[in-house]
C-alpha cells in the first residue's frame, strides 16, 4: 500500500492535537491532591507522561511545519481514494456501525435477536447468498449464546426476547 | 524441582488440557494461514475464552495457537504470495518464486520442518535461560525494575526501526491510558470524571481486541473481494529433497534459530523482525547471494527458523521480569495478571509447576506442528478459499461478545470500539500500535517502581544508578536514548535538503 492510499492527517494537525491533549492532561493533574509528608503524589507520573506527549506533539508539529508536503500533499486530511467508492465506504463504516448498532439495541432486544440481525445484515451486504446467510446467522448466534452465555456464564443481555420466551 | 516437573506433566497431560491444546492448534493454523488475520489477532481473539480457564490450559492455548500461526503464515506466502502473518512477509516473495519454479512442495516442507526445529531451539534456550535469569532477578529492587521497564519500552521503539517520534508518542499514549483509574501508589482516582467504569481502569483486553482485531477488520473489509491466484492445485510429496537441503543449509538453520532467539528475547521485537533480520543475514553471508529473490531456498531456511524460534524466546523476558518480548507476550502478561500470577522471578519460586508446564506445552506444540502442519498444507487449498465475506462478520460478533465478557457490561464493547477506531487512525498515520499496548501493560509496573524508588531515594536521581545492576541497566537505557536522539537529528538532515 503506498502512502497515498491511506487516510492521512497532516503532521501539523496531529502535532497540534497532541499538544492540546497534553496541556489538558497536565492542567488536570493540578486537581490531584498532594499527600502531607510525601513529596511525590499521584500527579507526578501523569505529568511526566504529559510532558512526553507534549514533546512528541511539538516535534511532529515542527516537522510538519518544516516539510509541509512530504508526499506532495499539503491537505490537513487526505482520504484514501478507496473511500470515494460508495461500496467500500459503506463496508468500512459497517464495522464501527455494527458495534454501535449492537450497543444501542442489545440491552433492549436481547443478545439473540441483535446478533442475528447484525450477522444477517453484514452477510447480506457482503453478498453471501440468502440460504447460507440464514443458516450461518442462526448457527453462529446460537453457538455464541451457548458458549459464552451458557458455558462461560457471561450475562449476555436477555432483553425482550428472553422475557417473551421465558417470561422474565 | 523434580516434584514440580512431575506436577507440571500431570497438569499438561490431562485430557481437558490436551483437548484445549489441540483445538488451539487448529485455530492457530487457520488464523495464521488466512492472509489478513495475524498471530497477534489469534491471541487477542483467544483471550476472552482463556479468561474462563485455569492458568495451564489458558497459557497452553496461547502458546500453541501462536506457534502454529507463525508457521501457518508461510503457507499462503508460497501458494498465493500473500503472507498469512507479518512474520512471513520477509520471505514471501522468495517462497512464491520457489513455488513458481515448481518447488512448492520443497518450500512448504522446508517451512514446516525448520519452523518446528527453530521453535524447539527457542524453547530450549527459554528452558535453560529463564530459571537462571530468574535467580538473578530475585535480587532486583525497584531501581532495577524501573530501568528494566524503561529499557523494555525503549527497545520496543528502537528495534522496530520506524519513526521514533511516533513510536514514543504511541508509548506515551499507552502509559497515559494506563494512568486512568485508581493510582497504584496513593489510591487516588485519576482521570475518572466520577465515572464508575473508569474507576476500575481501562481494561486492557477490550483495548487490545479493538487495536488488533477491530482495526484489522476495518482495513480488511475494504478489500474483501481480493483473492489470490493459486500456483498449483495439488500438493505433492512434502519431504522429498529435504535431506539435501538440511545437509547443505544446516548452518543457516542454526544461525537463523540463534538470531531469532536473540531478537525474540529482546523486549519489544518479535517474530516478524526476526524473520527480516535473518533473511538479510542469510543473503549477506551466502556464497550465492545473486540467487536470492529467484526462488532460492537458503534464505527461507534461515528466516523460517528465526521467526519460530522468536516465539519461544519472547517468553524469556515476559516470564522472568514481567516485561513483554513482543505484542503477543504483552497479551500473555495481561493474562498472567488476570490469573493472579504476577509475572516475575517470584513465579519461579511460588508456582514453578506453571513455568514447567509452559515449557512442556511449548515442546509439545512444536512437535504437534509436524503432523498438524502437514495436514494443514494438504488441506490448504480448501482452507484458503474460506470466503472472507463470511469470516469478517463472524469475527466482528466474536469481538463484541468477547469484549463484553471481560467487563460483563457494554463498557467493554465501548472501549473496544473507541480503541478500534484509534488503532485504525494510528496505523493509517504510521503510528505503531504495539508500543501503546506495551505502555498500557507496563504502565503500572513502571509507575510503581518509579514512585517507590523516588520515595526511597528522596528524589535524588543519582541513587537510581548506585546499585551495580541498576547502574548498568540505567547506563544502557540512557545510551539507547542518546543514540535515538542522535538518529532523530540525522534523519532531519536529509529532510531539509
Amino acid at each position: 500500500m503506498n502512502p497515498g492510499d491511506r487516510m492521512r492527517i497532516h503532521d501539523m494537525v496531529l502535532g497540534l492535537f497532541f499538544i492540546t491533549l497534553a496541556v489538558m492532561m497536565i492542567a488536570f493533574t493540578g486537581t490531584f491532591p498532594a499527600f502531607p509528608g510525601q513529596k511525590y503524589g499521584p500527579a507526578l507520573f501523569p505529568r511526566i507522561i504529559g510532558v512526553g506527549i507534549l514533546l512528541c506533539g511539538a516535534l511532529l508539529f515542527w516537522r510538519g511545519w518544516r516539510n509541509p508536503a512530504p508526499n506532495g500533499d499539503r491537505r490537513a486530511f487526505a482520504f484514501s481514494p478507496a473511500f470515494s467508492e460508495r461500496t467500500r465506504l459503506v463496508s468500512f463504516l459497517l464495522v464501527p456501525g455494527g458495534i454501535v448498532f449492537y450497543l444501542l439495541l442489545a440491552e433492549r432486544l436481547g443478545f439473540i435477536p441483535t446478533a442475528f440481525i447484525l450477522l444477517c445484515s453484514l452477510f447480506f451486504w457482503f453478498r453471501v447468498k440468502p440460504i447460507p446467510t440464514l443458516i450461518l446467522a442462526i448457527i453462529m448466534t446460537y453457538g455464541m449464546q451457548w458458549f459464552f452465555g451458557t458455558m462461560m456464564r457471561v450475562p449476555l443481555p436477555r432483553g425482550l426476547f428472553m422475557q417473551v420466551l421465558y417470561g422474565g | 524441582m523434580s516434584a514440580a516437573i512431575l506436577t507440571a506433566f500431570g497438569l499438561v497431560f490431562d485430557p481437558y488440557v490436551l483437548g484445549v491444546i489441540l483445538a488451539s492448534a487448529i485455530f492457530g493454523l487457520f488464523v495464521g494461514a488466512m492472509p489478513g488475520l495475524t498471530a497477534t489477532m489469534a491471541t487477542a481473539l483467544l483471550v476472552p475464552i482463556t479468561f474462563f480457564m485455569s492458568p495451564v490450559p489458558a497459557l497452553g492455548a496461547i502458546v500453541t495457537a501462536t506457534a502454529m500461526a507463525i508457521f501457518a503464515g508461510d503457507i499462503p506466502a508460497s501458494m498465493l504470495r500473500m503472507p498469512g502473518t507479518p512474520a512471513s512477509a520477509a520471505y514471501a516473495d522468495e517462497s512464491y518464486a520457489m513455488a513458481k519454479k515448481g518447488q512448492l512442495e520443497l518450500n512448504l516442507g522446508v517451512n514446516l520442518v525448520f519452523s518446528a526445529a527453530g521453535g524447539i531451539f527457542g524453547v530450549i534456550v527459554l528452558i535453560v535461560a529463564a530459571p537462571s535469569l530468574a535467580e538473578l532477578a530475585l535480587n532486583f529492587s525497584s531501581f532495577e525494575y524501573f530501568w528494566l521497564a524503561c529499557l523494555g519500552l525503549t527497545c520496543a521503539i528502537f528495534i522496530s526501526g520506524g519513526d521514533p517520534v511516533k513510536g514514543f508518542l504511541s508509548l506515551f499514549i499507552g502509559l497515559a491510558i494506563g494512568c486512568i483509574g485508581i493510582d497504584p501508589a496513593a489510591g487516588y482516582p485519576r482521570f475518572t470524571f466520577g465515572n464508575v467504569d473508569l474507576m476500575s481502569g481501562i481494561n486492557f483486553i477490550p483495548v487490545m481486541i479493538g487495536v488488533f482485531a477491530v482495526s484489522e477488520l476495518m482495513r480488511g473489509v475494504m478489500s474483501i473481494e481480493k483473492a489470490g491466484e493459486f500456483v498449483q492445485d495439488k500438493v505433492g510429496a512434502l519431504f522429498r529433497g529435504l535431506g539435501t537441503v538440511t545437509r547443505k543449509y544446516w548452518m543457516n538453520a542454526l544461525r537463523g534459530s540463534a538470531v531469532g532467539t536473540l531478537i525474540g528475547a529482546l523486549p519489544g521485537a518479535g517474530a516478524d523482525i526476526a524473520a527480516w533480520v535473518s533473511y538479510a543475514m542469510a543473503k549477506r553471508f551466502s556464497k550465492e547471494p545473486e540467487k536470492f529473490g529467484t526462488g532460492h531456498v537458503e534464505g527461507v531456511v534461515e528466516a523460517t527458523s528465526a521467526n519460530n524460534s522468536a516465539v519461544g524466546a519472547a517468553w524469556i523476558p515476559a516470564l522472568v521480569f514481567g516485561i513483554p518480548g513482543d505484542s503477543i507476550t504483552a497479551i500473555v502478561i495481561g493474562v498472567l495478571y488476570m490469573k493472579g500470577m504476577n509475572p516475575g522471578p517470584t513465579v519461579f519460586l511460588q508456582n514453578p509447576q506453571f513455568i514447567y508446564a509452559v515449557f512442556i506445552i511449548f515442546i509439545l506444540a512444536n512437535l504437534l506442528m509436524l503432523p498438524l502442519g502437514y495436514a494443514a498444507i494438504r488441506g490448504a487449498r480448501k482452507l484458503l478459499t474460506v470466503p472472507k465475506n463470511i469470516l469478517m462478520p463472524i469475527i466482528l460478533l466474536f469481538c463484541i461478545v468477547g469484549s463484553f465478557a471481560m467487563t460483563n457490561s457494554p463498557y467493554g464493547i465501548l472501549l473496544m470500539l473507541i480503541f478500534g477506531v484509534i488503532g485504525w487512525l494510528m496505523e493509517e498515520n504510521g503510528i505503531p500500535v504495539a508500543p501503546l499496548i506495551l505502555g498500557l501493560v507496563l504502565g503500572e509496573l513502571l509507575e510503581q517502581s518509579f514512585m517507590t524508588s523516588m520515595i526511597k531515594s528522596d528524589g535524588a536521581f543519582l541513587v537510581f544508578f548506585q546499585r551495580p545492576i541498576a547502574g548498568i541497566l540505567g547506563a544502557v537505557t540512557l545510551a539507547i536514548w542518546a543514540i535515538m536522539l542522535w538518529r532523530a537529528f540525522q534523519r532531519r538532515t536529509p529532510a531539509k535538503a
